[in-house]
């Protein structure tokens, strides 16, 4: 008697736990990104879809201005504010991922059925592991390339656009036409990360990388950069301003070639009143070795979230959509095996080709938790170099010797 | 008891009220930050103690490695130039707008009003739209300056090491004089008309009345401005990412900016906050000066 | 001859000043209404080749501008209104008196207004989430924003205290009335104008506060004008003439007021108002 009474009391109050549960079982998952500030973007757009697709998950979606977002997220992470899901800029992502701030999802994505890490690009993949172990995924990556104006190349009598740097500095001097105020070429040399971001592909050409920069390649190619510069090939105003506004140059026809990637494709389409194209980054010599900047975002889970199942489906849908951020965003997919559609605009589809090449050459800036130091000392150096404050090879030693204190670390 | 309640009315409790409210508030939003700065500085901090007071103790370690770094006497010596070419500027024009501005014309106090139109600009815009003036091909500042025939070539005022903070300090220079001109006006009409009369039959030429009685009855205002001014040029920000991010290579890099580098950009918040420090000493010697100059005012 | 010509020539003169000062405010305007490749163009152009107004529309509809600016307004006074109840009675005593503590005081001022905002934020924030107030977003904002606005206000009233007679209060005194009194009915009204003014300015300064906004407000529909700027500058691209259009949109009110409103505000501080 006595027992049944108590079994009945339990079942009573299981039964009421089981049908409490679908109010209980709400999770709410936090998403910060940079997207939506300005317009509808990838993570905002899919953070509403999954929200409401999903009964027992709540996404909440906070979008945070580009510059900001690093300092955000550090904040709310050292009160415990933090979100479930963050999506950083790529070489921001390892001073998370080096401290175990993001979850190691390793073992996640090699169970699941919708990630196949395979088809990643080696470079985004790079920026997204840390000591063998993965804390991310890449959400969509860029690189750079030269942008070359045809209608001027035809009037100094050029064809084809320049393979190496030499060939860059030769054509520059034939493009150049101080009376109608047409540069060679232009480029960004800023004192930030563009500069690096620029600048650290010709490095890696010439056979070093972030923990190597002061090579005979890196120093040979600034020399010409500063020719460029001294000549008045290129504007002195490269070293201040950004790869958006040096490409505005371009693309009002003030220079006839232009370093920047694809996210220009779509202004140039509608502003430049010129016929153009795009060629894989120059080498520094013939045939020699290849390289690009490797730009993009990257998505993962923080280590501090409540709810790591849940937050990795939502990863996972994310993942699943990716075919649409093309189409939908202007994004490029981090993977091989997403074909990109035709739009019809020729000049766009010839540029998106040379540049989905190009990818296959882009490499990660890092991954460092102290990334942002290398690449202040790189960028430094370059400018030590370029105003003539220092010769190219003394200034990339200097360089090196800030870059070996943070790698002894 | 109603001793105590008559003080509050009537003696100094009052005072103390008044002051001490004020001073309350201001060292539990100013003050408790300062400590957190300070205490920062002599600690190491990384990510996850960046909510904590209370981390490994380094001693001055911080001030070592920042005085070390290979930009230090850079910054320091363009934090020199930028404030002194900041304040001289704004202080020179903002005096001789002033006295302008003073003379009685029609339209004077209109006319005036419209220079105070940089006070309610935001920073962010203000940074963008000089730092298209002063670009060097597409930048207007060039093309006036070459139609004058007072330059041949174009100036890359931001890319020039020898112009770059420059650049900075002509936009500073902009943004904060509406400050200048507005308090030294008002210290110009609270000076009383006769003195100037009686000056006049006294044979003072406007030089010399300026010398023996504006400057010295406005020395508490000139006080107030260049100790406000020193602190307002030295936590200037919004021109320094708009126009040069510092560069190039730092020539155009200053303490209150490379202190947000350190810290935001760089996240070595130690090193950030040791900077921030180091500004203090140059507030110090501010503060010092305006308080010492409140000692001669005559109250009216 | 001189006499008649002077007033007319200085005008002139402060006609041409003004106009060589707001050319960045001609700037923003002209910018904000070329094409996308025409900022760039070498010459520049003085007019734009062919105007296009409609960014103005696009950009109101784009940001929720309304909720922004009248988050501004919020915000702007919330700090005028803390900053002139605590700053007037701080100043007021720190004029009255002459001595040692009062040297004291007004160090302590200006040495807590020495770091810039940007580095404040990060223990704010901590200590605001400490006690809750992150919860408050715009509370928080204007509490902070009103500690920064704090010094430069108390230092300027106080030079409009130090021009109140100090036989005005006294007498009031002789004549019975109680220090509360004689501050409120007699000193308090003599410096009205100036607290009015210092207000006023204290209110346009804060109407663009940016750091303090942008990391304690999370909210986009709490958030201030100033913070949704930012938004225009992406990781790859600058929308400039969004920027401009969106500042135009965002200055134009308040300089309107502004020029309607300066005679009172210019010639309140100046004229001789206090004597």
């Amino acid at each position: 008697m006595q027992f049944t009474k108590l079994g009945l009391l339990a079942g009573l109050a299981i039964g009421a736990l089981i049908a409490a549960t679908p109010a209980y079982a709400q999770v709410t998952l936090k998403v910060w990104s940079i997207d939506g500030v300005d317009r509808p973007g990838i993570a905002d757009t899919y953070s509403k879809e999954f929200d409401e697709a999903n009964e027992d998950i709540v996404v909440e979606y906070r979008g945070i201005p580009f510059d900001e977002l690093v300092n955000e997220t550090l904040r709310a992470f050292a009160t415990g504010n933090a979100p479930d899901i963050v999506s950083f800029d790529n070489p921001d992502f390892a001073l998370f991922s080096s401290r175990g701030a993001m979850l190691d999802i390793t073992e996640r994505v090699a169970n699941s059925e919708i990630i196949s890490k395979a088809e990643y690009f080696e470079g985004p993949l790079n920026s997204v592991t840390w000591d063998g172990k993965l804390y991310g995924l890449p959400k969509y990556t860029d690189t750079i390339g030269i942008f070359y104006n045809k209608d001027l190349f035809a009037k100094a009598g050029l064809s084809e656009p320049p393979k190496t740097w030499t060939e860059v500095a030769e054509y520059a001097e034939k493009l150049t036409d101080p009376a109608s105020n047409v540069y060679g070429i232009t480029f960004s040399a800023r004192a930030g990360e563009e500069g690096t971001f620029q600048f650290l592909p010709i490095i890696q050409m010439s056979g070093g990388n972030a923990d190597k920069v002061n090579t005979e390649g890196a120093a040979k190619v600034l020399d010409i950069w500063k020719s460029l510069i001294d000549n008045g090939y290129a504007s002195r105003d490269v070293l201040s301003l950004g790869q958006w506004d040096s490409t505005g140059v371009f693309n009002s026809g003030n220079a006839a070639m232009a370093i920047s990637g694809p996210w220009e494709i779509d202004r140039m389409v509608e502003d430049a009143k010129f016929d153009w194209g795009v060629a894989l980054l120059p080498t520094i010599e013939e045939g020699g070795e290849r390289s690009s900047a490797l730009g993009g975002f990257n998505w993962g889970i923080m280590a501090n979230t409540q709810h790591p199942d849940e937050a990795f489906r939502l990863l996972e849908y994310f993942v699943d959509q990716e075919d649409r951020i093309f189409p939908e965003f202007g994004n490029l997919p981090a993977r091989g095996d997403i074909e990109l559609p035709v739009t019809g605009e020729a000049k766009k589809d010839d540029a998106l080709k040379v540049f989905q090449e190009m990818l296959q050459y882009a490499q990660p800036r890092g991954p460092h938790p102290e990334w942002q130091k290398i690449s202040k000392a790189i960028y430094d150096a370059e400018q030590q170099a370029l105003t003539g404050q220092m010769s190219a090879m003394d200034a990339l030693n200097q360089a090196q010797a800030t870059i070996d204190t943070i790698f002894k670390k | 008891m109603s001793r105590f309640f008559s003080g509050l009315r009537d003696g100094i409790g009052f005072d103390i009220i008044l002051v001490g409210a004020a001073l309350l508030f201001l060292l539990a939003l100013a003050g408790a930050p300062l400590v957190y700065n300070v205490l920062m500085s002599f600690q190491q901090v990384d990510m996850f103690t960046l909510g904590s007071l209370f981390r490994p103790f380094v001693g001055f370690a911080n001030y070592i490695a920042v005085v070390q770094q290979p930009e230090f006497w850079l910054v320091t010596r363009n934090t020199l130039i930028f404030v002194f070419g900041s304040m001289t500027g704004q202080f020179v024009l903002g005096f001789a707008l002033a006295l302008f501005f003073a003379q009685n014309f029609p339209g004077a106090s209109t006319i005036r009003g419209l220079f105070l139109v940089s006070w309610v600009m935001p920073g962010l815009v203000v940074g963008a739209i000089w730092s298209w003036i002063l670009a060097g091909d597409f930048g207007v500042l060039n093309v006036i300056l070459k139609s004058l025939g007072l330059i041949q070539n174009n100036v890359f005022w931001k890319s020039d090491p020898n112009f770059s903070i420059w650049a900075v300090i002509i936009a500073n220079i902009w943004l904060g004089l509406a400050f200048n001109m507005l308090l030294l006006s008002v210290g110009l009409a609270a000076i009383p008309r006769d003195l100037y009369e009686a000056a006049e039959l006294d044979g003072a030429n406007a030089f010399q009345r300026f010398w023996t009685i504006t400057l010295p009855m406005m020395r508490s205002t000139i006080g107030a401005v260049l100790s406000l001014g020193l602190i307002g040029t030295l936590q200037q920000f919004d021109l320094f990412p708009a126009l040069t991010e510092g560069g190039p290579a730092n020539t155009s890099n200053v303490a209150g900016y490379w202190s947000w580098q350190l810290s935001f950009q760089l996240y070595d918040f130690a090193k950030g906050a040791t900077v921030s420090v180091m500004m203090f000493l140059l507030v110090l010697f501010a503060s010092v000066i305006y308080v010492r100059s409140t000692r001669h005012e005559v109250r009216g | 001859m001189t006499r008649t010509y002077t007033p007319w020539f200085l005008l002139v003169v402060a006609l041409a000043l003004a106009a060589v000062y707001l050319f960045p405010l001609y700037w923003m305007y002209v910018t904000s209404l070329k094409s996308g490749s025409e900022i760039f163009a070498n010459p520049p152009t003085f007019w734009p080749v062919s105007p296009n107004p409609g960014v103005y529309p696009e950009v109101w509809a784009r940001r929720a501008m309304p909720t922004f600016l009248t988050n501004s307004v919020l915000i702007a006074g919330g700090v005028t209104a803390i900053t002139v109840i605590l700053g007037t009675g701080c100043a007021y005593v720190l004029a009255r008196y002459r001595n040692v503590w009062i040297d004291i005081g007004l160090f302590a001022i200006l040495m807590l207004q020495v770091l810039p905002a940007s580095v404040m934020v990060t223990p704010l924030f901590v200590g605001f989430n400490q006690i809750g107030l992150l919860n408050y977003p715009r509370t928080a904002v204007v509490l902070a924003a009103a500690a920064k606005a704090m010094p430069f206000f108390v230092v300027l009233v106080r030079a409009t205290f130090m021009s109140v007679p100090r036989e005005l209060e006294e007498a009031a005194l002789v004549d019975g009335n109680s220090r509360v009194g004689a501050f409120f009915n007699i000193v308090l009204p003599l410096a009205r104008n100036g607290i009015l003014v210092c207000a006023i300015l204290t209110f346009m300064s804060s109407f663009g506060e940016y750091i303090y906004s942008k990391s304690i407000i999370q909210s986009p529909a709490l958030q201030p004008a100033s913070v949704g700027l930012s938004g225009f500058l992406g990781p790859n691209s600058t929308d400039w003439q969004s920027i401009m259009a969106y500042s135009a949109i965002y200055v134009t009110p308040i300089l309107l007021a502004f020029v309607i409103l300066q005679r009172r505000i210019v010639s309140g501080l100046t004229s001789g108002a206090l004597k």
